[in-house]
């Protein structure tokens, strides 16, 4: 607890009122759910919203300041959008062998950790398909003015092609050491935001001593861990911010929702998303738009959502197999509940069942605590 | 010796011989439902945190028993919707256009309710 009240702002000695959260990082704000047997922050991170829930509430100090050095750490091992990051520098060199900060090494191996265990769905090297679509910089700090933002396609080009992912079995991750071939670049959304909230749980229950339960959603990946509420974490499953949705119960694990309805433009006259099929470099155009995974971890439960949507018509089978609890959502608005999801005759509040087992982290390597970083970033 | 005397310390030795026995089954018994209570209480307390600490874990899922999230915790009563999972909350609409020859796209920005940056 000591470690993690280090440094806080707070508006008041339990963490009740006010702005919360490590000094400097972006305040959080409280927000009101009706239950005063938690407490609830919020504030934007990583170009998207972050959340904390915490109990007894007098933890949500400690808690939003874990999350804080959390946050920050991943944006400057992982993010793709910030010059100075880990990442950004690895591309800037431009291919080779790299010695990673413990943190990165992690990212970097539940990505390619999940792209074996989806059989490529989620690739970590469609980076320039991503870039090719233009989707080259954060979402969250372009067109605050609404006005015109940059010429197109990251290095000034018209709308190119589209760019298959060479693949993630190219990239070699021996313990911190990475071998990258030149030309290669990683964007690690598609387990980014769940090992985010997976780390962040963790760094809150460390803060806390253990004591209470919290629940972590970053951009709507959620995580649990901890002592849960009686009969669960109340969660609402919906296609996009703002709508209403199905009403759940969490008690272990994760739930992760990837959705084609969000994070779109258009770009040569056609109208594209960011979940990108790493075979062909283009959007996936399957049959579901929003995909609902519930996972023994949020990074699978991440990864597991957007491989559903690039599975497209293969996503049934391939859930089952993976044995996933999962609602997924048709272009046509059917909804289908997979695998011991919580269908409409369960009525609102039934529980998901948590899957056994990670897919993503038992592969990755071990942290080393000291590893020096090659970028700085840590 | 006189055998009713060597009779009488016999039987005064079968009787503290039958105490000494009722004495240890008593408290065999009594240690036994002692140890059971505290295993039984034990059992109890370390249930929940083993269940909701599955996901906090570096290797996190190898506590996490199938079906967990039909097992109630201990925590408080929360009634209310605490969180929305949902695809990342930020929408950006861009169109692309040609202005002196040069391709410019125009992003605008429709950040969610619950962001605040």
């Amino acid at each position: 607890m000591a470690a993690g009240a280090r440094g806080l702002a707070r508006g008041s000695a339990d963490g009740t009122a006010g702005t919360v959260g490590r000094a400097g990082a972006v305040p959080w704000r409280r927000v009101a759910t009706g239950d005063d047997a938690v407490a609830v922050a919020e504030r934007g991170a990583l170009g998207t919203s972050a959340r904390v829930v915490v109990w007894p509430p007098g933890n949500l100090g400690l808690a939003c300041a874990a999350a804080d050095d959390v946050l920050a750490g991943l944006d400057r091992q992982a993010s793709r959008f910030r010059p100075d990051s880990e990442l950004s520098w690895l591309h800037a060199a431009g291919g080779g062998t790299f010695l990673l900060s413990d943190g990165l090494a992690e990212a970097v191996g539940v990505a390619l950790a999940a792209a074996r265990w989806t059989g490529g769905l989620t690739d970590p090297t469609v980076g320039d398909a991503l870039v090719s679509l233009g989707y080259d910089r954060d979402f969250a700090a372009i067109g605050e003015d609404g006005g015109i933002a940059a010429a197109t396609g990251g290095d000034g080009t018209p709308p190119g092609a589209a760019v298959a992912a060479p693949g993630w079995q190219l990239v070699r991750l021996d313990g911190p050491l990475l071998r990258i071939p030149p030309g290669i670049r990683l964007d690690l959304g598609a387990t980014a935001k769940g090992l985010g909230s997976d780390r962040a749980v963790r760094a809150v229950l460390a803060a806390a001593g253990g004591q209470g339960g919290v629940l972590i959603s970053l951009g709507g990946d959620i995580a649990v861990g901890g002592t849960p509420p009686r009969d669960g974490w109340p969660v609402t499953v919906a296609e996009e911010p703002g709508q209403a949705g199905q009403l759940v119960r969490l008690t272990a694990g994760a739930v992760a929702t990837s959705s084609v309805t969000v994070r779109r433009w258009r770009r040569g006259g056609a109208e594209v998303h960011h979940i990108v099929d790493p075979r062909t470099g283009r959007p996936a155009d399957g049959p579901w738009r929003t995909a609902t995974v519930a996972a023994a971890t949020c990074a699978d439960a991440n990864a597991a959502s957007t491989a559903a949507i690039v599975a497209g018509a293969a996503a049934e089978d391939w859930l089952a197999t993976a044995g996933l609890p999962a609602r997924l959502t048709g272009h046509d608005g059917r909804v289908r509940d997979l695998n011991g999801w919580p269908g409409p005759e369960a009525g609102a509040w039934a529980p998901v069942p948590t899957a056994a087992g990670s897919h993503v982290y038992a592969a990755g390597p071990a942290m080393r605590p000291g590893t020096k970083p090659p970028g700085g970033g840590r | 010796m006189d055998p009713s005397i060597r009779d009488g310390a016999g039987r005064d030795g079968l009787r503290q011989a039958r105490r000494m026995s009722n004495w240890t089954a008593a408290a065999l018994i009594a240690g036994t439902g002692v140890a059971a209570v505290a295993l039984a209480h034990q059992a109890s307390v370390a249930a929940p945190a083993a269940t909701g600490n599955a996901a906090a874990g570096t290797a996190p899922a190898a506590g996490n028993a199938a079906g967990a999230g039909a097992q109630a915790g201990s925590g408080p009563r929360v009634t209310h919707s605490v969180a929305t999972t949902t695809a990342s909350g930020v929408t950006v609409i861009t169109t692309t256009r040609t202005v002196n020859g040069k391709t410019v796209v125009t992003r605008v920005k429709h950040a969610p309710a619950t962001a605040d940056d």
